[in-house]
């Protein structure tokens, strides 16, 4: 039996559109649970992403609209019994390596309103994140949708470290830097970490690096298997496991890892 | 004429608005171009350079701490909040500002609102939206002539496409898919199978603009002859057709 890594992580995962967001949150997630960590995936994007870059089967349905009622007053709250840990048991789906995937209702023809209750619960549940024990021990990662908007309405309540991810293009640069200062006016304590995607020159880390002053945690050369896996709809972990890229990213699990162990 | 631009995240929305705003704006048109998404780029592809993008930016986020006043009036609008780009377009931010106050032309009104308010009488208006459908969505008619749906060859942005080109099909709306980044017939394919028979403008992969991306300039100021900025040029030309009534 292989030992369970000890101690918990609570990372989100934020950038412009495009950047790679949800490959680098799905390939990191489905890293560390190979690595024996339990993981819980967060998608709170209206559009789909995570679970494609996953390589999860996506119910049709989404299991969480279950998970909310109207009360007399027509506000939303969780339906009785109901906490993080039960959430995670009932409404959760499986992603391979043994991830755990929590999503909200995406966005169809017929609008939002049809996945009301999930979007509520999902915001209720984790704002109570802390309140379960048992989850203590679990990396819980999320992916949040595109650019600053959901970070200033504190929709990674549960985040210690964020994942800034970045291309070396000015649109990204300068969405990072506005998630940067919205993140670090309403998180004194939150860490920032950058990711640098999409490599593709001597220097494009460095120049992220320097217009931003975030300290660098990962840099991930631009990947043709990125691209195929892109294409496909698969999870680059199935389509290409050895890619330059996968590797990237299992070092900033390496990364985290470490640093985990040093704060425990 | 209204034109507005729609798409995933990333595909080059912004580089499309800006490219498509500066030629016809060469061709000769009156060009307004508004940037409606909540993370405002527009003002990089248009080549009015980043920092001068986030101070416009600035000046629309003023209005949440008091530092900018509101505006009730449609022209007014148009001049606190925006700035002359190259070629005479006129670039007006007009992102979702969350501290409503209802009956103020600038942030009362929602995007897809303000281009009911916006004269298009002689002018042309390009509006880059926000990432997803939500915008397509709430775009009532009237509010737009033509809906440009940007997409790349990726399953992602083709889910969204595909739903954008559903959603303006049911409206009875104009639509023309921008198959973006293309490399070779495969990716081509792909962008074809997910959209079906609807209209299609393809661009292909092109250094200048992932140059003019890197560097923070207008795609057409890097080299205005290069495969991907000639293809929007081209459609550009055919807009402006579309504009003037035979």
């Amino acid at each position: 039996m292989t030992t369970r890594p000890a101690g918990g992580m609570r990372l989100a995962v934020v950038g412009k559109g495009g950047v790679g967001k949800s490959v680098v949150a799905a390939t990191l997630a489905r890293t560390l649970a190979r690595r024996g960590h339990r993981v819980l995936a967060l998608d709170s994007d209206t559009l789909p992403g995570l679970s494609i870059s996953l390589g999860a089967q996506v119910p049709d349905d989404v299991p969480l609209n279950a998970a909310a009622e109207r009360n007399e007053k027509g506000r939303w709250r969780l339906i009785k019994g109901v906490g993080p840990v039960r959430a995670v048991q009932r409404y959760a789906t499986d992603a391979p390596d043994g991830v755990r995937l929590l999503q909200i209702g995406k966005h169809d023809r017929r609008g939002l309103e049809p996945n009301r209750a999930s979007h509520n619960a999902f915001y209720q549940l984790i704002h109570r994140l802390d309140d379960a024990p048992s989850l203590e021990d679990w990396v819980i990662l999320g992916d949040l949708p595109a650019g600053p908007r959901q970070m200033a309405f504190d929709w990674a309540p549960y985040a210690q470290q964020f994942l800034l991810v970045v291309e070396p293009t000015w649109q990204s640069m300068l969405t990072a830097r506005r998630i940067t200062r919205i993140t670090t006016a309403m998180r004194e304590d939150a860490q920032l970490s950058l990711v640098v995607n999409k490599v593709a020159a001597d220097g494009d880390a460095d120049r992220v690096q320097e217009f931003l002053g975030v300290p660098l945690i990962a840099t991930v050369p631009a990947d043709e298997s990125v691209r195929r896996a892109e294409r496909a709809g698969v999870a680059l972990l199935d389509l290409a496991p050895d890619a330059p890229a996968v590797r990237a990213i299992e070092r900033l699990a390496d990364e985290l890892d470490v640093r985990n162990m040093d704060r425990i | 004429m209204k034109i507005v631009v729609a798409g995933k995240g990333g595909v080059g929305k912004t580089t499309v608005s800006g490219t498509i705003s500066r030629a016809l704006a060469r061709a000769g048109h009156d060009v307004l171009a508004l940037d409606a998404d909540t993370n405002p780029m527009l003002g990089v592809s248009l080549g009015v350079g980043p920092e001068e993008t986030d101070l416009l930016v600035a000046v629309r986020q003023g209005l949440e701490t008091g530092e900018t006043e509101h505006e009730r009036s449609t022209e007014g609008f148009v001049e606190r909040f925006g700035r002359d780009a190259p070629d005479g377009v006129r670039l007006v931010v007009a992102s979702r500002i969350e501290q409503a106050n209802p009956g103020c032309m600038c942030c009362g009104v929602s995007p897809e609102g303000l281009l009911n308010e916006l004269e298009s009488e002689g002018k042309i208006i390009v509006g880059d939206l926000e990432a997803g459908i939500g915008t397509v969505m709430r775009l009532q008619e009237g509010q737009a002539d033509i809906v440009l749906v940007v997409a790349q060859p990726t399953a992602k942005s083709l889910n969204i496409a595909r739903r954008a080109v559903e959603m303006t099909d049911d409206r009875g709306g104009r639509v023309i898919v921008i198959a973006n980044r293309v490399r070779d017939d495969e990716d081509l394919a792909v962008i074809r199978e997910a959209v079906g028979e609807c209209e299609m403008v393809v661009v292909p992969d092109d250094a200048a603009i992932a140059r003019a991306d890197r560097e923070g300039l207008a795609a057409i100021d890097v080299d205005e002859n290069s495969p991907g900025v000639k293809a929007l040029v081209a459609l550009a030309d055919r807009l402006a057709a579309m504009a003037v009534p035979a």
